[in-house]
């Protein structure tokens, strides 16, 4: 295996270049005033933390935290029971449903966003076979039902991953023991499926925390997202003093909440199993 | 006589295209140690878990107490079971474990607190509360599973080969602790094995079981002493088997010579398998014996030697505390009550 080492060298030196170099760089930026040309001059600073102060850029965070735990809450109330019933199933079946799961994320996400603004216009090919106007582009509808349409396969597919290895037997033993369907599934089921539960819930909170394409689409620009911001701040490069300053501290904040929630997954998941 | 608890009338249950039992019957007493033993695939486990519940007959009626529970779920019958590969809940420690079944029932908590302490005590795991059953070994997850059943009471446990995984020693030791258990608790425990000494040494009745048959049903003493057919003398303990005919009562022919035995009652010539427990054969010189053979090979069992002795072309087993030489001359004695004879079975 050993041999095999060299080969993975290229890829490490993308990582660095592509991954660890901008990270750095966005600290750097994030606590100085300096543009990207004249890193040589850094000194150590706080002033871009006034970001947070500005309502507009307080308006988005709030936004995007708010949307993205009512988007995991519902994914959660409506993904767990899927990923339940699936498990039930026979093997084929079962091969069918989440190949349907699937098959839409093999679909660029422009694309699927492209689909569902026709869906909320006014006056698409949607109003026209089903004879239902839903024109609710531009508001915080359409990007709520637009984040669950994009990110609830990610709820489902951790928890069927760790209910369908459940072991049958410690459901039999629960029921041996006197409890009924509702108590084994509260004592038993549910708290072994807990690791695929932070899994579902971290893998639909982070993208829909940090989207900036699907508020663009389906909110018009009207609904103001974290997302959006941070790419605002960095084409506007140049043009609005310390703006590529700010938009980095934004995303290191972000970032932290990676990073938390990498810890605690490896933390509920010590083998990885729910992560896909 | 003790009281009929469960008993299994007419159970038909296929899965699929197999039907693993057939108009099986069997009946179980109260606070009685039987074991089901056969290889795999006989319909033992099948058995025990359609007295669980956790699958129901296609035809037939299994009755509990005098009640037809084929409805009940697992969680209606007063049965608890202890599963092959233990099904301990790894979410929990050893005390919410054992305390499982209690919480269910709602019992007050100072009461499972002493329950599960005397519990724990009985199994041998005192100041195991806190434990996560993963750091466990083999055998005190076994205790557990053990601990987790019995402390429900139930009138029956169900042990699904319970030591398959525990190395040959510690499987003794919890033999014995098994045994000792259902003594000092008096619940019927119904076990189910293919280990011929497992079922020799804690059952109070065995029962064989083949191709979801029952064989025999007896003791220990009566199922090794006088097996019914061929399959029964093989299955427990080691034999020699030899094709025969009765000459006549209490006179029977193999092996080219005629012996004196203990049967009658069988027809003239009438064809049967004659077993001989290697243990049953005694040495004397060979002037004054009627079997006379060279010793082919030897082995060291420890307690004894395990011996082949060829007899004109015929391999005899023997289990001897007395060494022999490979080669030597030996002769052989058995005595009439140590020829069982068996009707030959009649092949389908």
């Amino acid at each position: 295996m050993r041999r095999l080492r060299p080969y993975s060298i290229p890829y490490f030196i993308w990582m660095a270049i592509f991954v660890l170099v901008p990270t750095i760089l966005l600290l750097f930026l994030a606590f100085s005033d300096l543009n990207l040309y004249r890193l040589s001059a850094f000194e150590f600073r706080f002033s871009n933390f006034t970001i947070f102060s500005e309502p507009f850029i307080q308006r988005a965070l709030f936004n995007s935290f708010f949307y993205a735990l009512i988007v995991t809450l519902i994914s959660f109330l409506v993904g767990y029971p899927v990923a339940f019933y699936i498990t039930t199933l026979q093997e084929k079946k079962k091969k069918f449903l989440i190949a349907l799961l699937i098959l839409p994320l093999w679909t660029n996400m422009l694309v699927r966003l492209t689909a569902w603004e026709r869906i909320f216009s006014a006056n698409s090919i949607f109003s026209d076979v089903f004879g239902l106007q839903i024109p609710i582009l531009g508001t915080e509808l359409a990007v709520v039902i637009g984040l669950l349409a994009m990110y609830l396969p990610f709820m489902i597919f951790p928890i069927f991953s760790v209910l369908d290895k459940l072991d049958t037997k410690l459901i039999e033993a629960s029921k041996d023991l006197g409890a009924s369907d509702t108590q084994t599934f509260l004592r038993v089921i549910f708290p072994l499926s807990l690791g695929g539960v932070v899994s579902g819930f971290i893998m639909t909170f982070l993208p829909s925390l940090t989207t900036f394409a699907l508020p663009e689409v389906l909110g018009w620009r009207k609904v103001p997202m974290i997302g959006m911001e941070i790419q605002k701040k960095f084409i506007l490069e140049g043009l609005q003093p310390f703006s590529i300053n700010q938009g980095a501290l934004i995303s290191i904040l972000i970032m932290l909440f990676s990073i938390a929630s990498f810890v605690l997954i490896t933390k509920v998941d010590k083998e990885g199993e729910t992560l896909i | 006589m003790s009281k009929k608890l469960i008993e299994l009338k007419h159970i038909k249950k296929s899965f699929g295209d197999l039907t693993v039992l057939d108009d099986f019957n069997l009946y179980i007493n109260e606070n009685e140690f039987i074991t089901l033993l056969g290889p795999s695939g006989c319909g033992k486990t099948t058995c025990l878990r359609l007295i669980g519940g956790f699958e129901s007959p296609d035809e037939g009626s299994i009755v509990f107490d005098g009640k037809i529970i084929n409805d009940l779920e697992p969680n209606q019958r007063e049965i608890n079971t202890c599963f092959q590969k233990y099904a301990l809940f790894p979410h929990l420690n050893v005390f919410d474990n054992v305390a499982f079944g209690l919480r269910i029932k709602k019992v007050p908590k100072a009461e499972i607190e002493d329950r599960v302490k005397s519990t724990l005590k009985l199994v041998k795991l005192e100041g195991y509360s806190n434990r996560m059953v993963s750091t466990l070994s083999g055998g005190q997850q076994q205790r557990v599973a053990i601990a987790r059943a019995i402390i429900n009471r139930p009138k029956v446990l169900l042990l699904d080969e319970p030591l398959g995984a525990l190395d040959l020693k510690l499987r003794q030791e919890m033999q014995y602790e098994l045994k000792e258990m259902q003594r000092q608790l008096g619940i019927t425990f119904i076990y189910v094995t293919h280990d011929q000494e497992e079922a020799l040494t804690m059952s109070d009745i065995i029962v064989i079981m083949n191709e979801g048959n029952i064989l025999q049903i007896g003791s220990p003493e009566d199922i090794y002493n006088e097996p019914k057919n061929r399959f029964v003398a093989q299955f427990i303990g080691e034999s020699n088997i030899f094709d025969g005919t009765m000459v006549d009562d209490y006179l029977v022919k193999f092996c080219g010579r005629e012996f004196k035995c203990v049967d009658k009652g069988f027809e003239e010539n009438e064809p049967v398998d004659v077993v001989i427990r290697p243990e049953d054969f005694d040495f004397v010189p060979p002037s004054k014996a009627k079997i006379v053979g060279v010793v082919d090979s030897l082995i060291f069992k420890g307690v004894h030697y395990e011996i082949n002795i060829i007899v004109d072309g015929h391999e005899y087993t023997i289990h001897t505390t007395r060494y022999r030489e490979i080669g030597d001359k030996v002769g052989l004695v058995v005595e009439p009550q140590n020829i069982h004879i068996m009707k030959k079975e009649i092949k389908q």
